[in-house]
């Protein structure tokens, strides 16, 4: 074997063992992330009460690192995202198969994307400037109503 | 449609190969029979996608109009991640114990050639024989391998599109042309929302215009025409005959590089993310794989000006394979594939004007454009995490770039000393998928037709090593389904 093939093959073996390394890294790090997410559905289904499967997860609203999910489902049956959204925002530790509800919101039926101008009904404290302010929310209730009459 | 041949390998006629070929038939038993498994489990973890796919309201399959209903008679369930990755999965052993399987039958015959063969027959009495077994033997080899890979692939052209909403993009950008007269090199398929096509248009490739050559481009326009179920299938045709294309070539060309022929294609054609991912999302990079193999084969037979051409007509479907020109040219050392590739990019430039303006043939914006998107299977971003950065950073770009140019600069250096421009080739497509933040499934397939026929077994291994990383990384829902 000549002296560049040896080099070579020497510096693909170790770039493949830090691609193998951060490949196993990346399928444990998704495996936390979707344990987790899994005890943000129980958490959810815990406190509306209801065993939907349809619920969308929002990560990155609070932050790309942050661990605190948004989970928004239907709040009665029907196709999703049709009917009235109740969006729960969740982090903390697990405890007893759950973690902490910090506050939430609702959110209109057929509503696809959950933007600031969409949220109603919200509470808790997570939900304290993320959803609009009074004046915002009429604004939006005379845009909507302008918009139905047009 | 039996393996027996395997079983055997194939004995050269001389002394030291029949005894090679005897200590090599203590494991025939299990071989041919193994062999025989390696296929079953092949064609049924692919018929088991296929099947559950067509049942549709899959989050693997992308929303699509009914092209394969009639599949869904079969039976199958809704396709579930857990399936889908259990099946790519034992397809993926399967594979390998395959590949395996034809690699060491391959290793117990003398490499012998059609003209050697027949001289030597006349050696020995027992010679003529022995050689009619081996030839016979090897045909039936052959013919399985041939049987096994056209399987799979018609299972897969049946069956509904697979993984990716790409060929919705490819026809909405036809379409866009044919039918609506507007240009996709300006336009996104958002230009067209009345449109049928538009409903199955990723989302993220909306607003985007196209960033494939104008030959491809040229040669979607007639499907446009034919509705969205006849473009549809159009486009799976033309998956299917490029993958056709591809295999033949690399047999063709595997052939006359002294390489094992049945190995390379069981390697390209029987690969799960080859048929899977590559032809079941009838995916235009088959059309470049079958003009990149094409200018190889160009090059066995001295064309050079058309192996050129060939690589320049790849490059304006899909301009990665613009990487072969240089590595060709070097190691050639003649200026008849310079030649070739500037009339063809000539003449392709010209039609690529007269079809769409200066845009169409604005190649370079499109490749920068699409070189800054990140995906999550991209291994910069795998490294990214491994040293505890949330994702690609746009300085990161650039040192990725300027790994991928210095790599570049190494096999330019290395086929100009003599190392086949082939193999060089190959590693540079293996460099830009490793090296590239937008990594799909696909893009990993581009450097395996020539990682196939070249001696540098490297290669090979690396690109096999590479995908398997690819495979390994889609199987968090394996450990922690969210439902």
């Amino acid at each position: 074997m000549s002296r560049v093939r040896l080099i070579e093959t020497t510096l693909l073996i170790l770039f493949g063992l830090l691609l193998a390394g951060a490949t196993v890294n990346d399928v444990a790090r998704q495996t936390h992330v979707n344990q987790r997410l899994i005890e943000d559905l129980r958490t959810w289904r815990a406190y509306t009460g209801r065993d939907y499967h349809n619920l969308s997860i929002e990560q990155t609203l609070f932050g790309e690192r942050s661990q605190r999910e948004v989970v928004c489902g239907n709040t009665s049956p029907g196709p999703p995202k049709t009917r009235v959204q109740i969006c729960l925002a969740i982090w903390g530790p697990v405890v007893g198969g759950r973690r902490v509800v910090h506050g939430g919101w609702y959110l209109p039926p057929d509503t696809e994307e959950d933007l600031r101008r969409h949220r109603y009904g919200c509470f808790g404290p997570a939900s304290a400037g993320i959803c609009p302010t009074a004046a915002e929310a009429a604004v939006e209730r005379g845009s909507a109503h302008s918009g139905a009459g047009a | 449609m039996t393996p027996q041949a395997l079983a055997a390998g194939t004995p050269a006629p001389s002394a030291s190969a029949s005894g090679a070929a005897l200590a090599n038939s203590r494991p025939a038993r299990w071989r041919a029979p193994l062999a025989f498994i390696c296929g079953f489990v092949l064609l049924a973890a692919t018929v088991e996608i296929v099947l559950d796919a067509a049942q549709r309201h899959s989050p693997l399959i992308p929303r699509s109009p009914q092209i394969s209903g009639w599949l869904a008679s079969f039976g199958g369930e809704r396709l579930g991640y857990r399936v889908f990755l259990i099946a790519i999965l034992a397809a993926s052993v399967a594979y390998g114990v395959l590949l395996a399987l034809v690699h060491t039958r391959a290793r117990a015959a003398v490499p012998v050639t059609e003209g050697e063969g027949e001289g030597s027959a006349t050696e020995g009495a027992g010679a003529p024989v022995e050689v009619r077994d081996d030839t016979l033997r090897e045909r039936t080899v052959s013919r399985w391998a041939i049987g096994l890979v056209a399987l799979l692939n018609l299972i897969v052209f049946v069956g509904p599109i697979l993984i990716s909403t790409d060929v919705f993009s490819y026809l909405a950008y036809a379409r866009m042309g044919v039918v609506h007269g507007i240009d996709p090199y300006t336009h996104g398929p958002v230009a067209i929302v009345g449109d049928p096509v538009f409903y199955y248009v990723g989302h993220d490739w909306l607003r985007v215009a196209t960033a494939y050559g104008p030959v491809y481009t040229l040669i979607s326009y007639p499907l446009g025409a034919l509705g969205l179920i006849g473009g549809l299938w159009g486009m799976k045709l033309y998956a299917l005959l490029a993958s056709a294309a591809t295999l033949a070539l690399t047999w063709r060309v595997a052939r006359r590089r002294g390489r094992d022929r049945v190995f390379a294609l069981l390697a390209v054609g029987a690969n799960p993310l080859y048929v899977i991912y590559g032809l079941g999302g009838a995916h235009n990079d088959l059309i470049m794989l079958a003009l990149m193999m094409a200018a190889v084969a160009f090059t066995l037979s001295d064309r050079d000006a058309a192996a050129g051409a060939a690589v320049v007509v790849g490059a304006l479907v899909k301009a990665t394979v613009a990487v072969l020109l240089p590595f060709m040219i070097l190691a050639r050392r003649r200026s008849a594939a310079l030649y070739g590739a500037l009339v063809a990019l000539g003449l392709c430039a010209l039609a690529g004007y007269l079809a769409f303006g200066i845009h169409g043939i604005d190649v370079v914006s499109a490749l920068n454009r699409d070189s800054a998107f990140v995906s999550t299977d991209s291994f910069p971003n795998e490294l990214a995490h491994l040293f505890g950065k949330p994702g690609v950073f746009p300085v990161d770009h650039d040192l990725l770039k300027a790994a991928l140019v210095l790599i570049v600069l190494h096999l330019l250096w290395r086929t100009y000393r003599g190392y086949d421009w082939v193999a060089a080739s190959g590693w540079a497509l293996l460099a830009i998928s490793v090296t590239s933040t937008w990594l799909l499934a696909w893009y990993i397939l581009w450097p395996l037709p020539l990682a196939v026929i070249t001696r540098d077994r490297r290669l090979l291994a690396a690109t096999l090593f590479v995908q398997g990383l690819f495979i390994v990384h889609q199987t968090s829902p394996l450990f922690a389904p969210v439902s």
